[in-house]
């Protein structure tokens, strides 16, 4: 499975799934759409170390790098995923 | 004339600092006068939409300089404000339409895309994010800027907070101008705050916690800093240290996420002088790992209650390194008492009722006068948790009476969940406890059984709650079994559940 699709996968498994009233697009915010919030953003950090076998560091935890699931994607790239 | 109505706290600093900053939001900024004539144009518009004294309005917004002058707006027409989560589902707000008997919906545009349409209320009032020297709507531009006068008096209610009750459905505590006013001017004197402070706001206004900071600043023509980004903590430090603020606001789960992920501990924040910590008592450990990492800043931990405007007592940082786990003493204006079932005062180091009277106690509960009379009782605000004064009169907590689940900032009631995890069909019989979280304080852990065990599938489950409830709401843990265990009466026994 392509990362982008693994990682939506786990959002709408943990964070939406059931909701109707919630979109999920690649390049909206996570966190003003209401789909995360602070504790899910530290799901979500668990959930991508576990996954990719990779560490993220505190300073790693920006919107630039989390925000959105084109985010995320663009970020573990970085991490040579 | 000192003043007797909260809006009077922003008419009076837009009198004395009509050019000063009042809200920061981003690159967003707002002064004194510009959010006071703005709430000037939204209230005549509410009147104009045939709004009355007393009538309900239910605000849904995330913090914005809109959703400030929206409360102000809201109180200076006279009507009483209902700040409910702007992540609510369509279920929940309809609820609290129904329930506070509310025509009128303020939401903000990310609200909006998701309630209307979905919710029955017959005028909706949809505020942008303001910018600076603009008009949020066309509708305002005709509106006048001046303070509309609305004749009314401190006694009049100014909000109705929802609150989870231990019944499961949210009960509306009555706060009026005076209860809010009392408890404004006891925080500030206590924190010590004065025109020079900037408080960075990370809790949503719509908890009590979060709205005295607005009118704790307001009181004394000071500032805040929103920031809804505590999901990226660390830009919430950046922009502590860039927008030079003096204060920060949270609850346990703020700190725990603040010391354990994010660049807080090594950051030095030069401007910052104190810290609060209310929402819920703090793991001592936490506490301690708070003041080794930051010697310097006062840490203020607080006790309190929606009922009480909200808050009841204070811990002088002073006093902190000797009184750890204490809730502190009473908050000026305020008289705490330790008591029996029968309002019998306890004597020091006894355990019973936490009890509180004073001018910031609310007047009941909205339309439930069985609730509002087991709680208030002649000798005060009987809070639901149990605890014991020291001999220097300093207030221990050592439990909740009521079994609400304190999530992060935010009362959950296990009731409430029980009843959407029996609403699913799924399920034969649910038992939801609050189980100990590093980063939450608590967390709901739910027991089900399921009605069908060869169809039954947790996932699908999980999939229903979560369209049913708030996030905040959602069973963290999950245990499936075959039965629950049951006391001799046939009711669930949840303490066996915890062993």
């Amino acid at each position: 499975m392509e990362i982008k699709e693994r990682i939506i996968k786990f959002i709408r498994e943990n964070f939406i799934a059931g909701r109707t009233d919630i979109s999920l697009a690649s390049d909206e915010s996570l966190i003003e759409a209401g789909i995360m919030d602070s504790t899910g953003v530290l799901e979500l950090v668990e959930f991508l170390e576990s996954t990719f076998n990779i560490v993220i560091d505190d300073e790693e935890l920006i919107p630039e790098n989390l925000e959105t699931i084109d985010n995320i994607v663009r970020f573990l790239k970085t991490k040579a995923v | 004339m000192e003043p007797y109505l909260i809006h009077h706290l922003l008419e009076r600093a837009a009198l004395n600092y009509p050019q000063k900053t009042s809200v920061f939001h981003g690159s967003d900024t707002a002064t004194y006068l510009e959010i006071n004539r703005l709430s000037n144009r939204l209230a005549h518009l509410l009147m104009e939409k045939g709004t009355k004294r007393g009538d309900r309005i239910i605000i849904a917004m995330e913090n914005s300089i809109a959703s400030v002058v929206a409360y102000y707006a809201v109180l200076k027409s006279g009507c009483i404000s209902i700040e409910v989560p702007d992540k609510s589902t369509s279920s929940e707000i309809s609820y609290f339409i129904k329930d506070a008997e509310a025509d009128v919906c303020i939401l903000s545009r990310m609200s909006s895309r998701r309630l209307k349409g979905n919710i029955p209320a017959s005028t909706i009032i949809e505020l942008d994010h303001i910018e600076k020297d603009s008009l949020i709507m066309t509708e305002l531009e005709g509106m006048p800027d001046t303070d509309p006068d609305m004749p009314i008096i401190d006694l009049d209610l100014a909000s109705i907070i929802y609150t989870s009750g231990s019944t499961g459905k949210p009960k509306g505590v009555m706060l009026t101008h005076r209860n809010v006013l009392s408890n404004t001017s006891s925080i500030v004197s206590y924190l010590g705050l004065g025109p020079d402070d900037r408080i960075m706001v990370v809790l949503p206004f719509y908890y009590v916690y979060g709205k005295s900071l607005l009118n704790t600043h307001f009181m004394v023509g000071a500032s805040v800093v929103i920031n809804n980004r505590f999901a990226f903590p660390n830009s919430v430090v950046e922009d502590m240290y860039n927008k030079r603020v003096t204060g920060f606001a949270g609850v346990p789960s703020t700190f725990a996420i603040l010391m354990n992920r994010s660049i807080f501990p090594k950051r030095d924040i030069t401007s910052l002088r104190y810290m609060t910590q209310a929402g819920g008592m703090m793991a001592p450990a936490l506490t301690k790992r708070i003041m080794e990492a930051k010697p310097g800043i006062s840490l203020f931990i607080m006790y309190g209650a929606t009922e009480a405007s909200p808050r009841l007592t204070f811990l002088p940082p002073e006093r902190l390194p000797h009184k750890l786990g204490s809730a502190g003493i009473p908050v000026p204006n305020c008289e705490i008492t330790i008591r029996d079932d029968t309002g019998r005062m306890l004597d020091t180091y006894e355990i019973g009722n936490i009890c509180a009277r004073g001018s910031n106690i609310m007047q009941g509960y909205w339309k439930d006068s069985t609730e509002t009379a087991k709680s208030l009782k002649p000798w005060g605000l009987v809070t639901g948790d149990i605890g014991y004064k020291d001999n220097e009169g300093f207030i221990y907590i050592t439990g909740r009476k009521k079994e609400m689940i304190k999530v992060g900032g935010e009362r959950v009631s296990p009731r409430e969940i029980e009843d959407a995890l029996i609403e699913s069909s799924m399920v034969h019989e649910a038992a939801v406890i609050g189980v100990p979280d590093e980063y939450l304080s608590e967390v709901p852990k739910a027991y089900v059984v399921p009605l069908n065990p060869e169809t039954f599938n947790l996932d699908e489950l999980k999939g229903f709650m979560k369209k049913r409830l708030s996030i905040h709401k959602l069973p963290r843990h999950w245990q499936v079994l075959r039965s629950l265990p049951k006391k001799a009466s046939g009711k669930i026994d949840k303490e066996a559940l915890r062993v």
